[in-house]
């Protein structure tokens, strides 16, 4: 420490704030609301009772609450909605950040000490905020001899597939961004560019380690592709479809991970090696190769690899959940009416509710699943590893897929479900 | 001379058994020391030495104390530290004491002391003992070099915590 | 069953080189990729080596040590006997007793003293603790080198009860500066040996954890088992010593062969094994830590109940002109003094010999024709510490 801070003076900071809300007024006044006003020209208002709604009539809930209702569920259905925040990006988001902290938690109370513990009152729950503060203002150093547009380009391309992949996972009946009916087929292809992702970084890095990691990634990932997708065959095979609704809706009578669970054990192993995690986590081996392909990021870019992670993290598990264990199934604990007699319009749904509860509540046993083993194992080599991969998890997925279509053929249950 | 030979357990039980290895340290207490608003507690007042006998006593080696109705400003002190860290130098001080002739005491420079104690074990005349202190840290250099009359402040330091044992693991406080 | 085993190490040694050898005949230039596993480096410590990969095989190994040499031995030309005991416990700082021990011993021999017998005794546990306390911190690194966070964290807190232990007895965390010429400097607070006693109880329980979560874990096992084989021959040849040479089948520990102080009244186990892999390399040091715990008891029991514990010598004492060499064995292996005298008070020469200097010979001979996956259970098994080695 060079120097001591200044001296705190009330009068100054009181004309500090009186600045920032003079400036939040000017902006807002003068280029906020005439953006809002031109994008108004051009989106449809909603119509509810034969009027339409202004946003007048939604400023007068001072005095009449119910009349924010039909703005509010108009709002809901927009795609903008969806894609953004729920289920898309913002709740994907949320959940990869309860995520880090609660890993960071755990994996500490395992090992006998406390975790964060400073950011926040509470035993340290303000750390991720502290986090990404300190992400932000950091400089980011790109190599001299770095490939400049890949280097920077290649981050933002990560968090973006992995936001894309947040639009095909179904949260509740009828929520899911984009209803594709080969939306398994979809989600596999949309994996399937993480390797070259990894590759491009790491080349366009232009120093030896990343060059290392992203081989490593490339093997990795490419190698458990296959246990990947035979693994999910077996379920397709039992719900004759590749939409992820359909599959979820199929389970109505028992969990897939009754009849599959192989399968299901082949599905995890890979999603850990998928997402690079310990024990799998060669690509960004610490003694052996100072930090692989991440080796050159620094700042907000490591931020928003790490975004990425975790989303990715969070749509895995999703699917964990949507293919072996019953997606939003469960037995209905909310009531029909949230307030008894009510009639006008309403934005609450019950099995709505009910589905996101018991979908949030699985993901989030299957999360602390995939926490689990970074607390218990040393990290694996790569000859090993690919091993694993090539020999052992795909003999274990096709002895599945076969007692599968022995039961199918034996008649106890057809595509679709129990007979 | 025995060599030993570890049984090869199966692959699954090896999981297994780390499984739940790892699960029982969940319910285990945690060890962490939360300083600084829990502080250890040391055992006795700071090292010190009896001359007579020869034998030192044992406690932790912090910031030194200085005695001036003890100190004769023999300088042994600033001799033996001249071969180890160089960071005792003798200075006059405006006091007169009897024992005292010339008038001078060290003064010590906590950026270049390594903490050895062996200036305690070259007084003979029980004037230079260490205490508890070791929270130094200053903001400027200058600030690190402490004078004699510096030095014969006694520092308070009120850690209580220990390390306690129970079936539950071990844990601080 | 030796000559079986032998034979199928042998096959598996030749296997291994076999592949690095022909590696090297078909590759040009070109295709080989230098690293330098360099002392910014979050595998290696404050050392460096340089390796030459080809794909996934490493071809070539030039260790590099010196980054933090400091000129031990030339300081000690300046300073006299009782001044050296600061400066000569840095290079280790948490094993400080062991690297000062070898040093008062040698001393001793010169100034014609013999220490006490309760100081001796101190000495020993001293010794005993920091054998301990270094032993876990290498066991951390390891498990932190393969990727084992929980087996960084456990043993490093554990390392903390015997550091307070320390602490209450010599004063200092680390860096004890507790052996001089003569005896110990202080002898032990009062109510240090019952929570010695229940430290040292509760460790052995601890070592039951360990041994379920990293040595019997598939994962780790499957890493290091067949991995960098010095075979016993071999081991002799190079001149290893300490727990790489007790993993390849010789069972050798100074305090067994030329005991010093009180070890000859301790009954102890030398531990050693004989499949001369990495894992054994690993694992002699886990059993070295229980031989251990059963020493600090033997020695907490026979202590004599009083006594003195430091000689009282002139303040400069000097030397008989000649020559002294006396042999510790440390966290690392045999370490040794060998002292010249002038009959001054300042030695005319000193030369230290550690363990770490003597086991890294072993390193490109192990590394050459392994994977570059294998470079840290190698490397760090070999129980190196690069600040001692260059002294």
């Amino acid at each position: 420490m060079a120097t001591a801070p200044k001296e705190f003076r009330f009068g100054n900071f009181v004309g500090s704030l009186v600045w920032l809300i003079f400036w939040i007024i000017v902006i807002v006044s003068l280029v906020g609301l005439p953006l809002i006003f031109i994008l108004l020209f051009y989106i449809p208002l909603p119509y509810s009772n034969g009027e339409v709604i202004t946003p007048y009539l939604f400023l007068s809930m001072i005095v009449d609450p119910t009349r924010t209702v039909p703005i509010i569920k108009f709002l809901i259905h927009t795609d903008f909605f969806r894609a953004a925040i729920f289920p898309g990006f913002a709740y994907a988001a949320l959940i990869a950040a309860a995520t880090i902290f609660v890993e960071r938690k755990f994996l500490a109370k395992m090992q006998l000490r406390t975790g964060p513990l400073y950011a926040g009152k509470i035993e340290g729950i303000l750390q991720l905020m502290a986090d990404g503060l300190k992400l932000i203002s950091k400089e980011i150093i790109a190599p001299s001899g770095a490939d400049k547009p890949i280097f920077w380009s290649t981050p933002i391309i990560f968090v973006a597939t992995a936001a894309a992949l947040t639009a095909l996972i179904p949260v509740a009946p009828g929520w899911v961004v984009s209803d594709l009916d080969v939306g398994l087929l979809a989600i596999f292809a949309i994996l399937g560019f993480f390797p070259l992702i990894a590759l491009l970084f790491s080349w366009s890095s232009n120093s030896k380690y990343p060059f290392i990691g992203g081989l490593r990634a490339l093997h990795q990932m490419i190698a458990f592709e296959i246990p990947f997708i035979l693994s999910a065959l077996s379920i397709v095979l039992l719900s004759a479809s590749l939409n992820l609704t359909d599959i979820v809706e199929a389970q109505d009578s028992f969990w897939f991970f009754a009849i599959a669970p192989l399968s299901a054990f082949v599905f995890y192993i890979s999603s850990l090696a998928e997402l690079e995690r310990v024990p799998f986590d060669l690509p960004e081996a610490e003694s052996e190769i100072v930090a692989g392909w991440l080796t050159e990021t620094s700042g907000m870019i490591y931020g928003l690899i790490q975004l990425g992670t975790y989303v990715k993290l969070y749509v895995l598990a999703a699917l964990f959940v949507i293919l072996f264990m019953g997606g939003w199934m469960g037995p209905q604990i909310f009531p029909q009416e949230l307030i008894p007699g009510y009639s006008g319009e309403k934005i609450y749904n019950a099995t709505v509710v009910n589905g996101i509860f018991w979908f949030t509540i699985k993901t989030f046993g299957i999360i602390m699943l995939i926490l689990l083993p970074r607390g218990i194992n040393p990290r694996i080599r790569i000859d090993i590893l690919l091993h694993t991969g090539w020999y052992k998890l795909i003999v274990l997925s096709f002895i599945n897929m076969f007692i599968v279509l022995a039961m199918i053929y034996g008649g106890i249950l057809t595509p679709g479900g129990l007979q | 001379m025995s060599s030993s030979i570890i049984k090869k357990t199966s692959t699954a039980t090896g999981f297994i058994k780390a499984i739940e290895s790892g699960s029982k340290h969940l319910l285990m207490k945690r060890f962490t020391l939360r300083f600084p608003e829990q502080k250890l507690k040391f055992v006795g007042d700071g090292y010190q030495f009896d001359p007579k006998r020869g034998v030192g006593i044992a406690g932790s080696r912090g910031r030194h104390i200085l005695f001036h109705e003890k100190c004769t400003g023999c300088q042994l002190c600033a001799i033996t530290c001249e071969g180890i860290a160089e960071a005792i130098e003798m200075v006059k001080v405006n006091e007169k004491w009897k024992q005292n002739k010339k008038s001078i005491m060290p003064q010590i420079d906590y950026g270049k002391c390594v903490f050895c104690g062996l200036c305690v074990d070259a007084c003979p005349f029980y004037a230079l003992y260490m205490t508890d202190d070791f929270e130094l840290s200053s903001f400027t250099k200058e600030h690190l070099i402490y004078t004699p009359a510096q030095l014969a402040v006694k520092p308070k330091y009120d850690g209580t915590v220990e390390v306690k044992i129970d079936e539950r693991g071990a844990s601080h406080g | 069953m030796t000559n079986n085993y032998n034979e199928s190490l042998e096959s598996k040694l030749k296997e291994t080189t076999k592949l690095g050898l022909d590696v090297v005949k078909e590759s040009t230039e070109d295709r080989l990729m230098t690293l330098s596993v360099g002392p910014q480096h979050p595998g290696s410590g404050h050392f460096r080596f340089t390796i030459k990969v080809d794909g996934d095989y490493i071809v070539y190994c030039d260790p590099d040590p010196g980054y933090v040499h400091r000129g031990e031995e030339k300081m000690c030309e300046y300073r006299n006997y009782i001044q050296n005991i600061p400066h000569l416990e840095r290079p280790v700082i948490h094993d400080s007793t062991n690297i000062t021990y070898s040093y008062s011993l040698a001393v001793e021999e010169l100034l014609g003293i013999e220490v006490p017998r309760r100081g001796q005794f101190i000495r020993a546990i001293a010794s005993e603790l920091n054998r301990l306390v270094y032993t876990l911190y290498w066991l951390a690194i390891y498990g932190i080198f393969l990727g084992h966070s929980t087996m960084f964290m456990w043993p490093a807190g554990d390392r903390e009860l015997f550091i307070d232990l320390l602490a209450a007895l010599t004063g200092a965390r680390v860096t004890h500066a507790f052996n001089i010429p003569g005896g110990v400097r202080n002898d032990i607070p009062e109510g240090f040996k019952n929570k010695c006693l229940e430290y040292v109880n509760y460790f052995e329980k601890r070592l039951k954890a360990y041994e379920d979560i990293f040595y019997n874990n598939p994962l780790f096992r499957q890493r290091t088992e067949n991995v960098g084989i010095l075979l016993k021959e071999d081991a002799i040849n190079l001149g290893v010593t300490g727990s790489v040479l007790r993993a390849s089948g010789v069972a050798h520990d100074v305090r067994k062969v030329e005991p010093y102080d009180v070890y000859n009244e301790i009954d102890f186990k030398v531990q050693y094994m004989k499949t001369c892999d990495s894992f054994a390399r690993a694992y002699v040091p886990f059993l070295d830590m229980r031989e251990s715990c059963n020493i600090i008891r033997q020695l907490l029991d026979k202590m004599p109940e009083s006594g003195e514990v430091r000689l009282k010598l002139q303040s400069n004492p000097k030397g008989r002109i000649g020559e002294a060499y006396k042999r510790v064995e440390s966290g690392r292996g045999a370490l040794s003094y060998y002292i010249v005298s002038d009959g001054s008070s300042k030695p005319y020469r000193v030369k230290i010999s550690v363990g770490s200097f003597r086991n890294i010979l072993a390193l490109p001979h192990l590394l050459v024709g392994s994977r570059l996956g294998d470079m840290p259970s190698i490397y760090w098994a070999l129980n190196y510490w690069p600040v001692e080695a260059d002294r």
